[in-house]
């Protein structure tokens, strides 16, 4: 059985908005939060996306923002 | 004192072009009423929602930023909510880009207009207006 550590390879996860430098992230960017919101219009936690503790309280607060212009899906049409 | 704010407003898409300037004229003139000040205005056009609103599909967005005395902002919202015409309102503060930021910035945009490799990441350091 593979338990983590052990036998599966790992890649160092790292915060995609560091890497591109963003400063702000921004609520009317919908297409750059799309990338962090699953197919259900949830948020994608830091655990999977692996952004830093900065980004992801910009991401969280953007999505919400978005979320209420109907930029963003509070849910998606087939789960509702 | 005077804030600076981000103003989106959704229309119903059923409004005409002329009713539409006419309801942007409105908030801006209270803006100015109260002595505050237009930045910019920006106009996204008709644009699907990502949900459903009163039954439309669509809605016509306009983005507003302004500089306003914080008491404005709450007479602004009942205004809107009053407002037939009106789908959706977004009133937030506006991210004010720290000086270092925005120093950042400009020598990021001189290096790139001279062809040298830009400076190192930008500061996150940044204060509300």
């Amino acid at each position: 059985m593979a338990r983590e550590g052990e036998s599966r390879s790992f890649r160092r996860k790292f915060c995609k908005l560091c890497f591109d430098k963003v400063d702000r992230i921004d609520y009317k960017d919908d297409r750059r939060l799309t990338r962090f919101i699953t197919d259900r219009g949830k948020i994608v936690p830091r655990r999977i996306s692996g952004t830093c503790a900065r980004h992801q309280s910009q991401i969280t607060e953007a999505v919400k923002r978005a979320r209420i212009l109907a930029l963003l899906p509070f849910t998606s049409e087939q789960y509702r | 004192m005077m804030k600076t704010y981000e103003t989106t407003i959704i229309f119903d898409p059923g409004l005409e072009e002329a009713r539409i300037n006419e309801e942007v004229d409105r908030v801006s003139q209270s803006i100015a009423q109260a002595s505050g000040e237009i930045v910019e205005v920006q106009r996204w056009g008709k644009r699907k929602l990502a949900y459903n609103i009163r039954k439309r599909r669509d809605g016509t967005y306009i983005h507003i930023k302004h500089k306003s005395p914080p008491e404005l902002i709450g007479e602004m919202d009942r205004k809107f909510r009053l407002n037939e015409g009106v789908l959706r309102h977004l009133t937030v503060l506006a991210v004010k880009i720290s000086p270092r930021a925005a120093e950042e910035a400009a020598r990021a945009a001189e290096a790139a207009a001279s062809g040298v490799a830009p400076p190192p990441a930008p500061s996150y350091i940044e204060e509300r207006d």
